[in-house]
């Protein structure tokens, strides 16, 4: 079997929530062995978010479940002595860490860069504070909205007739920084590679986000402009839009790129008198395009429609939710999930890696840890430490196998 | 670090901006010529070499690459002559990532897209935009630079594993996958219970969202553990109740919550919420333009625009995405200006 391309590399992974945990799942899934450490008094929020009722709910939340596979859980308080001597040991024996903490925790836990490098000189340290380490605003505070807002995409995005932004429906600020920062990492493993250096990589998600627009920056700058919202239009394609089928919810997107597609699109919507319109009439023309559109569409199976449209090749997709999604033909082909066993949850469909390296061939292997659940493979077996100490450990709060007090949110 | 960037659309070319920043030589093949507006090649080629030669020569750049970025049609590699499974065997460190809206199998493989069309596609749009509204994608080609910032971080990642072990891989990354994989909360809440998330609009929650303030938009998105601080620095003393302070009991009176706190930004700027948010530790934000951001002191602090030359004038384009590795801001080249160069670095003997 084709070993993986993160095979052999450590991660010791201080994220929780998103941003963060999407990275390390990302590298998880690339065969990093990724140590999640959570203490038993702060851990990771998205364990209780949206809590089952259960005896364990941190131990079955599908959401933590979805974002944290791949990875080990060992529970370390920080905040205690010991807890910080066992996670610098673990750092000496790793090859990098990653945090999205606030931009000033990890220097008030003791645990800073050079606490990093005095444990092991050639560390990577990837920081992912909202803001980054310097800077005014360094020491705002933000989550995935936050990010997406500060950074720029929410004032391009809205309908254009009410003068409102409006955010992306997820927290699209967290993946975003999490892939970039799963490759910054990986880049600084390159670098270690030929350099003998470690690295100390500050990602501000702002900033990531922020390069998601990079040609709204090129626009203002160069001529002063401001947003416009466009709701599903574009300026190159006309018609272009997300029109309603039979049924609840149901939508097709469709552009059409040239004359002769809309010609093809003309035939099939029935509208030959609309044919001989050129892209610049179908501009200034739109909205009366779009009413013959939707009259149309309104009659349709969108899964239909879409390969009505596609048979004469014009771009056109069945906006898919976030149920449907798990019972597309084409991701079904692709088996695009994986019913993965998890010993708290009942098997429902999870997204196999999205890298899809054809020959090394990642899937999913193991589910989201349970809370602790490494504590013993990972303090005992690759730390040392005396099998009697576990309970001291214990009993003194540095360890535990499950989070005190923990309630919703 | 040699990258061979073929295609010409967004993902490829965002793909392998990143990588030609951090260091690569970046060879990158013309595309159609109305592939990218002027402001997106500003903002996606700085720092490339753009060549336009025959595919015997591309074929031999394809080899003398450590990695190829493509985001053409599945086949289209081959039928340049550049099939994949024989540029792995030929070469077996080499790193293809093949960037298309839906990969290289399935039954839609060969359907037509544009950025809106993968979007819906992959579900994020089916969760944005009001409630009784249609759904709205979100600016900028988001399933485009999506599937390119994928393309970057696997791409690294295979290299790194092509380094180590000598055996580069074929990556297929398709922007429905890269999307569908990632729908937060409701992706794996759907999968377990059949029902899909609705878009919300602007407010998940009275304390998740974003309202209308003074100069514009401003957003809060507070946790529970943040809840208390939040209502204290609203400095409403009836939000002490235990009917907002009790998360699931505030549920229920969530509308009028919502009303308190849109009462509460309409009053206020986006400068002293966001003040507000270092005080309290709460995640406050604004909804800021990037004319705003190009004016941003902490963005000025951290250095991190580059100006691009254009034809247009000096464009200030986003740079480095994170600090802490080497970073080279680069210029703009014109199309197939530097074809003979890079035949010469890359192949050795005359192009």
């Amino acid at each position: 079997m084709r070993r993986l391309p993160l095979e052999g590399i450590r991660v010791v992974d201080l994220t929780m929530m998103w941003a963060g945990p999407y990275a390390t799942h990302l590298l998880g899934e690339m065969g990093a062995e990724v140590i999640k450490i959570e203490s038993p008094r702060a851990w990771d929020n998205v364990r209780t978010l949206f809590p089952i009722p259960g005896p364990e709910p941190w131990n079955a939340s599908f959401y933590f479940n979805d974002y944290n596979r791949e990875k080990k859980s060992l529970t370390l308080d920080l905040a205690q002595p010991r807890g910080r001597e066992l996670f610098l040991a673990l750092v000496s024996r790793s090859d990098a860490v990653i945090e999205n903490y606030r931009a000033d925790v990890l220097d008030r836990l003791g645990i800073g860069w050079d606490a990093l490098r005095a444990a092991r000189p050639d560390v990577i340290l990837v920081s992912m504070a909202g803001f980054g380490k310097t800077g005014a605003d360094r020491e705002l505070v933000g989550f995935g909205p936050i990010v997406e807002q500060m950074a720029g995409l929410t004032s391009l995005t809205g309908y254009g007739d009410d003068g409102v932004p409006y955010k992306t429906g997820i927290s699209y600020g967290d993946p975003v920084a999490g892939t970039a920062a799963a490759g910054a990492l990986v880049l600084a493993l390159i670098q270690r590679r030929r350099t003998g250096r470690g690295a100390c990589i500050d990602l501000a998600q702002r900033e990531v986000m922020a390069e998601m627009l990079g040609e709204a920056f090129v626009a203002a700058s160069l001529r002063g402009e401001e947003p416009v919202h466009r709701g599903n239009r574009d300026a190159r394609f006309a018609p272009q839009g997300v029109y309603p089928c039979q049924g609840k919810e149901q939508w097709l997107a469709l552009s059409v790129r040239s004359d002769a597609e809309w010609r093809a699109l003309c035939g099939v919507i029935g509208a030959p008198e609309l044919a001989g319109l050129t892209a610049a009439e179908r501009r200034v023309r739109h909205d009366e395009l779009d009413a013959a559109l939707e009259r149309w569409t309104r009659t349709q199976d969108a899964a239909a429609a879409q390969d009505a449209l596609q048979a004469r090749r014009i771009p056109a997709a069945r906006m898919l939710d976030s149920d449907s999604v798990h019972w597309d033909p084409h991701l079904l082909a692709r088996d695009a999930w994986d019913f993965l066993r998890h010993p708290r949850m009942q098997p429902y469909p999870q997204p196999v890696p999205a890298w899809r390296l054809l020959e090394a061939n990642p899937r999913p292997r193991r589910p989201a840890p349970l809370f602790g659940e490494h504590n013993r493979e990972i303090l005992c077996g690759l730390l040392g430490v005396a099998e009697a100490e576990l309970a001291e450990l214990a009993a003194a709060g540095v360890i535990g196998d499950a989070p005190v007090g923990a309630g919703v949110g | 670090m040699r990258v061979l960037e073929i295609g010409g659309g967004i993902p490829a070319a965002f793909a392998a901006r990143f990588l030609a920043g951090f260091g690569a030589d970046v060879a990158r093949s013309e595309g159609a010529a109305d592939a990218l507006t002027s402001d997106e090649e500003a903002a996606l080629l700085a720092g490339k070499r753009r060549i336009a030669v025959p595919a015997e020569r591309l074929r031999a750049l394809a080899l003398a690459a450590d990695v190829v970025v493509e985001d053409g049609r599945p086949g289209a590699l081959a039928a340049l002559g550049l099939d994949p499974h024989a540029l792995r065997a030929e070469k077996p460190a080499l790193v293809l990532a093949s960037l298309t809206p839906f990969g290289q199998t399935g039954p839609q493989a060969h359907c037509e897209a544009t950025n809106l069309v993968a979007h819906a596609a992959g579900g994020i749009l089916s969760l944005t935009g009001a409630r009784e509204r249609p759904p709205l994608a979100n600016g900028a080609n988001q399933a485009w630079k999506l599937l390119g910032l994928h393309g970057f971080a696997a791409s690294v990642t295979a290299w790194f594993g092509a380094l180590v072990s000598g055996e580069g891989d074929w990556i297929d990354l398709s922007a429905q996958e890269c999307a569908a994989g990632l729908l937060e909360f409701y992706g794996p809440r759907s999968a377990v219970d059949g029902l899909p998330g609705q878009r919300l609009g602007n407010r998940t929650t009275a304390i998740w969202g974003i309202y209308r303030c003074l100069d514009g938009f401003a957003g809060v998105c507070s946790l529970q553990r943040q809840a208390q601080a939040l209502f204290e620095g609203m400095g409403d003393p009836e939000l002490r109740e235990p009917r907002f302070l009790d998360p699931l009991a505030r549920m229920k009176d969530d509308k009028e919550l919502a009303a308190r706190v849109e009462r509460f930004f309409a009053d206020r700027k986006k400068a002293e919420l966001l003040a507000l948010g270092l005080r309290t530790k709460v995640p406050f934000g604004a909804v800021l333009t990037p004319k705003e951001l190009l004016e941003s002191e902490s963005l000025a602090e951290r250095g991190f625009f580059d100006e691009v030359p254009t034809p247009g004038g000096v464009a200030r384009v986003p740079g480095r995405p994170c600090l802490g590795l080497g970073w080279r801001a680069g210029g703009l080249s014109a199309p197939a200006a530097d074809s003979e160069a890079v035949l010469r670095d890359w192949l050795g003997g005359a192009p």
